[in-house]
């Protein structure tokens, strides 16, 4: 990129300033918060998965002493609004989901109660002491029994457990599977996830009376969202609602939603006169904050002996759980949009139907919908390879489209913006030491050992986006600004939450105004400052709010240089500008800098006519397409025989996100989604009984990836810039997740491949392993005695 | 979940029949047990006090006794909740004369729900055979000698 500085901060592997307050732990989180009078709120949730609510006793808790207030569904619910769903969707079917429940409950986990009191304490001592007397009611958690005829209904007024049906329809699929050669089909569990972030969410609501305005301090991925959606649910005017996000821990898609608990918080704070705090427990975490992935999914694939893909056809079924979060049913349909993966396929058709069930609700988890997608094309190429006797390699690399195909019009009708998809694979191959691989993989096959190599050639969609396939706007906002002591104040409107934007925008802002990033202030997650911005998620920050902020800095270099000249007695356009300096062309010696510009532009004294004071430029920038990074994930494991578990032996990731604006930084991206897929992949699984109890409710039951899993990674990467934006960047907050997922999972199936295992779903836990070793090995044991008689 | 379980107790059926309809008995046996009253012909209220695995609770629930068969046996219809979740169950009880002693068979169909399914569904299971064998070595060794307690 152009820079103005030869800072030469744009590509450097700097250590991020966010770091040391949180390694030091002097970071603020929203549980940090003590504001005076602070209240605390406690919810009573629901322990079944369906009942109606025959009545509920809270005197003996609102007697406690120390307790505020008791509130109930009846209380609460007609003072506010309903949780809002941004999809829209021709035919969606939804209930109207109110802060606690009315009559039913219909997960476990749903909010019935809250209680407010002076301290966290007594607020959960409170909550013993309140009587529901649920009638159960039957309920569904199984998504295929949700579609039969006689099943119970999630929400009976409905009369049918569907919420949406969607269809994803492109050329001649019926023709081109006619002339296919053999035609490849899997059925493919995408198991439930729950996301699981270190840090739970919580807010503290504080209403200021006099003004009649509310702050709300909450840990989530979308303060500016929030702002424009809380109105409605409260009945505050977006003007009058400030929306702070302090350190956050953890979002990874589970924190991009409006849930009750912010809407709650704040109602109660305006009711009580007080300010109102919840922290979220680990358990109230797992069973009432979002749910990840959840479709079940039977794929075909049309394939030519020459291993040629034709066209791809799937019937999938969305588990969304028991009713809508903000972008819940958009979700699998990314995962439509994003089935064929890296590959010219010529048609496609994707039948999606979203089932409710009695379980928490879905929403965008790690990935959003594309893991699914990738998940299931590269399993789905590796099972053509295995069908047709042709390396995993070669198969990938005849269907990929050639570098001068870009932009590249895919069967779902996305524009892919640039590629170079068989450098990344060349690359990763170069770097796992391919041949030397196979021969490893041969000779531990050869001393009986399970021994396998996966591949996955992925690629996403990311820098979301243009607005017009945004529910509220794609843009985002920037501003600069110079200040009078010549330090810059960066603000900007997405909202990073550990992808390390304090450093990379300070180091772009910091090249381009030739400022040294120690000067370089970056405000985020507060809508008073920033206050326009669509946030963080879908790894649009650095490709959307970066390209933002390149905007206001030009903004503010253009009105520097007529300053400059009518300092220095010249035109603008005589002006020279280079590393934060300013002159007359020809008299570099006779320069002027920041730190005088700021000072002239404040006390305004020399200002020429018609130029205002100040030094400052905000920008809006609404990019034409999205982004679409991908890249080559290489795994090779070994699977131990006697007890299923699996070895990671090498990990080698080449991602391509075009210019990186800080490597190091993009492979903490890199290295943090792995590590989701190898819990994906491996352990992890939220499990609902057939009665709708959560079995799996804190880490005891739902195991996460520790250090001691984490494999040394060989991370590499190629550059294709996009044309989406000045900079080329194309983000990479999930393509570590999406790559993984299938390189994971296809190297555990090959390793099994030698016993005639074809195919397990997720998560591949060894005792899933085992069984099917066993299954197979048991059964070659009682053949041979047969072969022999 | 399944719980089934057979126990000998050293006393003739009639006597053990008689015994397990009385509360005061009954309390004295169940582990945890604060309170249990007889609110109508076969319907109780019950208080326990009980740890499942890491999670300890109080919980208030109500018995109902069904298909009474004097001496051999009954059902028991039991429903509770408290803090950490409920409970829902019933149970086929059975008593059968083996010389001296008889023989009790139980078979329960049990829910739990809320939090004791969500952490303590791996130990369930554990739990609830420890606790009914608690319940039949005390209840055991009162009818046997056969003391009554004070009420």
């Amino acid at each position: 990129m152009k820079s103005g500085t030869s800072n030469g901060y744009f590509g450097q592997a700097l250590k991020r300033v966010e770091d040391p307050r949180l390694i030091k732990g002097i970071a603020t989180y929203v549980d940090d918060l003590r504001l005076p009078g602070l209240l605390h709120a406690a919810i009573l949730r629901s322990p079944h998965a369906h009942a109606r609510i025959l009545g509920v006793k809270t005197e003996a808790a609102k007697n406690l002493p120390g307790v505020a207030g008791v509130f109930t569904g009846t209380d609460i619910n007609p003072a506010c609004g309903l949780v809002p769903c941004a999809s829209s969707m021709p035919g969606l079917k939804a209930p109207r989901h109110t802060m606690l429940a009315g009559d039913r409950v219909y997960f476990v986990g749903h909010p019935v109660v809250v209680v407010v009191a002076a301290s966290p304490a007594i607020a959960r001592d409170a909550l013993d002491l309140i009587e529901v007397d649920y009638d159960s009611l039957p309920a569904v958690t199984n998504p295929e029994k949700a579609l039969e005829k006689d099943s119970p209904l999630t929400h009976p007024d409905q009369g049918t457990n569907v919420a949406f049906t969607w269809l994803l329809a492109n050329g001649d699929v019926d023709g081109l599977f006619a002339q296919a050669d053999r035609v490849i089909k899997q059925r493919i569990v995408h198991q439930r996830l729950t996301p699981m972030a270190i840090e739970p969410r919580g807010c503290v609501a504080s209403y200021h009376a006099g003004e009649g305005s509310l702050t709300l301090w909450t840990s989530t991925q979308i303060p500016h969202l929030l702002r424009t959606l809380l109105p409605g649910v409260i009945g505050v005017a977006e003007n009058k609602i400030r929306i702070i996000t302090p350190e956050v821990g953890g979002g990874f898609g589970s924190k991009l939603d409006l849930y009750v608990e912010e809407a709650m918080c704040s109602h109660l704070a305006m009711r009580l006169g007080s300010p109102v705090k919840w922290i979220e427990g680990r358990r109230e975490n797992a069973m009432s904050t979002i749910h990840g992935r959840d479709q079940i999914g039977d794929y075909e694939l049309a394939v030519k002996n020459d291993g040629t893909v034709l066209a791809i056809k799937a019937r999938t079924i969305a588990d969304i759980g028991s009713y809508l979060q903000l972008l819940t049913p958009t979700i699998p349909t990314l995962t439509g949009l994003m089935i064929c993966g890296c590959y010219k396929l010529k048609a496609v058709r994707f039948e999606l139907t979203g089932v409710y069930t009695n379980k928490m609700a879905t929403d965008a988890y790690r990935g959003a919908g594309r893991p699914e997608a990738t998940y299931a094309i590269e399993r789905l190429m590796d099972l053509a390879a295995a069908e047709l006797g042709l390396d995993p390699a070669k198969i990938r690399q005849k269907n990929f489209p050639k570098p001068g195909e870009f932009p590249f019009q895919t069967a779902t009708g996305l524009m892919y913006d640039s590629g170079n998809y068989q450098r990344a694979l060349k690359k990763a191959q170069e770097l796992a030491r391919w041949d030397a691989l196979l021969r490893q993989r041969e000779q531990a096959r050869q001393a009986g050992r399970l021994f396998g190599i996966g591949l996955s050639t992925y690629v996403e969609i990311c820098g979301l986006g243009p607005s017009k396939i945004m529910a509220a706007g794609g843009w985002e906002w920037g501003c600069v600004r110079l200040e009078m002591s010549g330090k810059v104040t960066v603000i900007t409107g997405t909202t990073p939450h550990g992808q390390g934007q304090e450093t990379s925008f300070a180091q772009i802002v910091g090249d381009r105004l030739g400022v040294p990033m120690e000067d370089i202030v970056v405000l985020r997650g507060d809508t008073a400052s920033a206050h326009y911005g669509r946030d963080t998620y879908g790894s649009r920050a650095t490709a959307v709010g970066g390209t933002a902020l390149i905007m206001s800095v030009d903004k503010i270099i253009a009105k520097a240089k007529i300053l400059a000249g009518a300092l220095l007695g010249a035109s603008a356009k005589k002006i020279d500008f280079r590393n934060g300096r300013f002159w007359v062309k020809g008299k570099p010696k006779n320069a002027i800098d920041w730190k005088r510009l700021g000072q002239e532009a404040y006390e305004a004294k020399n200002l020429p006519a018609n130029l205002e004071p100040g030094l400052e430029a905000s920008s809006f920038f609404e990019p034409k397409n999205c982004t679409y990074p991908f890249g080559t994930h290489i795994v090779a494991v070994e699977v131990e025989r006697e007890t299923g578990d699996v070895k990671i032996v090498k990990y080698v990731a080449v991602d391509d996100c075009g210019p990186q604006v800080n490597p190091l930084l993009v492979e903490g991206q890199v290295q943090g989604g792995i590590a989701h897929s190898l819990g994906q992949v491996l352990f992890e699984r939220t499990v609902y009984d057939e009665n709708g109890q959560l079995l799996t409710g804190e880490f005891t039951d739902y195991p996460m990836p520790r250090a001691r899993d984490i494999p040394e990674y060989v991370i590499g990467s190629t550059v294709t810039p996009s044309p989406s934006n000045p900079m080329g960047v194309k983000g990479v907050g999930e393509a570590g997740t999406i790559g993984a997922n299938p390189a994971i999972a296809n190297a555990v199936m090959d390793a099994l491949a030698p016993l005639g295992i074809r195919h397990l779903d997720l998560p591949l836990l060894p005792e899933k392993l085992w069984r099917a070793i066993e299954e197979k090995t048991a059964g070659r044991k009682m053949k041979k005695p047969r072969s022999q008689s | 979940m399944i719980i089934q379980g057979t126990h000998t107790i050293a006393a003739a059926p009639a006597h053990v029949f008689d015994r397990l309809m009385e509360p005061a008995f009954l309390q004295q046996a169940i582990p945890g047990c604060e309170k249990l009253e007889k609110t109508g012909e076969d319907e109780y209220i019950a208080h326990l006090k009980l740890g499942i695995g890491s999670i300890k609770g109080s919980y208030a629930g109500k018995v109902r006794l069904t298909d009474r068969q004097p001496p051999h046996k009954f059902t028991m219809h039991l429903q509770g909740s408290g803090g950490p979740g409920f409970v829902k169950g019933t149970s086929a009880i059975e008593l059968k004369a083996e010389g001296e002693a008889t023989e009790l068979h139980y078979s329960a169909n049990v829910q739990v729900g809320g939090l004791i399914a969500a952490v303590g569904s791996r130990v369930i299971e554990a739990v609830a055979k420890k606790l009914a064998g608690e319940f039949f070595l005390k209840f055991s060794a009162i009818v046997e000698h056969d003391v009554k307690p004070e009420r």
